[in-house]
């Protein structure tokens, strides 16, 4: 099956679509570090590049990306869902 | 062993190009200086808005950058021309040292068109002899070659950026000199780069230099979060300076930083280089080249266009949408990388073959398209 996401570390909380993906597709992407595959369904369109969350997220925890913390959640986030400046702020500059 | 084909300098330096250079030292030289470019076939001029009244390390700054452009071994002469004798002066000194040749013009007491005269007879006998110059086989080692990213996004974390890392790794085992920079782009992963120190004195170092770079940005009171990421960087998906941050460092591969350098610094070591600078795109590129960098390689996600005027400045792109939309300035596609068509062992591989390409005297899209940027940096108002 074509892998439509990329993960770049088992510890992610997103995946990063390397194509367009619509709203309710099964998809199957691929962690980066370990090459293993891992499965979720959208539920929003996720424009390439953009993020899909790989499992919920609680307001004000913590997002993980390349292992490593990207920002945090201003809001529930549930997987499947697009992930973006609409629920995480980064936790610099502040 | 991996060769290329570059032209020797006077002080055993290897060019990949071999510009007749005509620079002015200060804004009301400009004229003159595109004056001479016009009339002269074959010489390549750097306009800039500065060179009055700064002072301190600001002064200090551009003095360098402009010599260090005059001393790449990308040029083979130098005509500067400078509004007054003494200022000019001392940048041609600097230039000197190389053992190039540079004559200095000075407009006051003669006017633009007698300077530009005279410059031009000179800059005339200049090219006549560059042209003479011959490629001659070196091994990559002599290589000095800087990178950055531009307009960002996720696949420049993903494809592009690992790949300039790969890339990187190949330079470093072949014992060439790489900088690297964008000061505020490694905010998130500021500890992953002092990891890659190779002495504690180097870390201290770096992190000193972060935090005082973010105290400059942030000390504004403006919210920076307006433009890093930017625009470009938030449509391509990217959303925080910490997730770009992540991106970036992907190009420092496994390398070791064997040195910490000021803005526009020349190395002294082979190796990975870091270099404090801007997070500009052309800006960094100038930074580099004036440390003497002979050739850039610039990833980009939604299509950062940044040439140079000395450099080939390589792009590459794995985002599909971008080379689709503005291949022109895209000189290697890397989107099979995310189709999962190659590994990024032969993607960094392509990567370091088009370097020793480039450097052997292949043209860039944006040499091709006449991208010129030299964008010096001011660090603070001029006086």
């Amino acid at each position: 099956m074509t892998k439509k996401f990329w993960v770049h570390s088992a510890h992610d909380s997103v995946g990063v679509a390397v194509e367009d993906l619509s709203a309710g597709e099964a998809l199957t992407g691929a962690y980066m570090d370990t090459g293993g595959e891992v499965r979720i369904q959208s539920s929003a369109a996720i424009p390439l590049g953009h993020k899909i969350a790989l499992r919920d997220v609680k307001k004000g925890d913590k997002v993980l990306e390349y292992g490593e913390v990207i920002g945090a959640a201003t809001q529930d986030i549930r997987a499947g869902e697009h992930v973006h400046t609409h629920n995480v702020k980064s936790l610099r500059w502040g | 062993m991996t060769t290329f084909l570059g032209y020797e300098r006077e002080n055993g330096r290897i060019g990949v190009r071999n510009h007749v250079l005509v620079i002015p030292l200060d804004d009301l030289s400009n004229t003159s200086a595109v004056g001479v470019q016009k009339l002269i076939q074959g010489t390549t001029v750097i306009p800039h808005p500065y060179g009055r009244l700064q002072f301190g390390p600001d002064l200090d700054l551009l003095f360098r950058t402009l010599a260090g452009f005059g001393r790449n071994p990308n040029v083979a002469s130098v005509v500067l021309i400078g509004i007054e004798p003494n200022w000019t002066q001392k940048v041609a000194d600097s230039i000197a040292q190389t053992g190039k040749r540079i004559e200095a013009f000075s407009i006051e007491g003669h006017g633009d068109l007698k300077t530009i005269e005279k410059a031009s007879r000179v800059a005339r006998d200049m090219v006549i002899k560059a042209s003479e110059n011959r490629r001659k086989e070196f091994d990559v080692s002599e290589l000095v070659v800087g990178t950055k990213c531009g307009e960002s996004d996720t696949t420049s974390g993903l494809a592009s950026n690992p790949t300039v890392g790969s890339a990187y790794g190949i330079l470093e085992a072949a014992g060439a000199t790489m900088l690297i920079g964008e000061t505020t782009e490694v905010t998130g992963a500021e500890h992953l780069v002092a990891d890659r120190m190779v002495t504690p004195e180097l870390r201290q170092k770096f992190l000193k230099m972060f935090q005082d770079y973010n105290t400059e940005v942030t000390s504004h009171g403006a919210d920076l979060l307006g433009s890093q990421p930017t625009q470009g960087n938030i449509k391509g998906g990217l959303s925080t300076i910490e997730e770009k941050a992540l991106g970036n460092v992907q190009k420092f591969g496994k390398c070791k930083v064997v040195d910490v350098l000021e803005y526009a610094e020349e190395p002294r070591k082979k190796g990975l280089n870091y270099m404090n600078t801007s997070s500009a795109g052309a800006e960094a590129v100038t930074l580099f080249a004036a440390a003497g960098a002979v050739l850039h390689i610039f990833t980009t996600g939604q299509g950062n266009i940044v040439g140079n005027p000395i450099i080939p400045v390589i792009k590459t792109s794995a985002n599909p949408k971008t080379v689709a939309t503005m291949g022109e300035h895209i000189d290697l596609d890397n989107s099979g990388l995310l189709r999962f068509e190659y590994d990024l062992n032969e993607s960094g591989r392509r990567l370091f073959d088009l370097v020793v390409r480039t450097a052997s005297g292949r043209i860039t899209a944006a040499e091709a398209l006449g991208h010129v940027e030299f964008s010096p940096t001011k660090l603070y108002v001029s006086a």
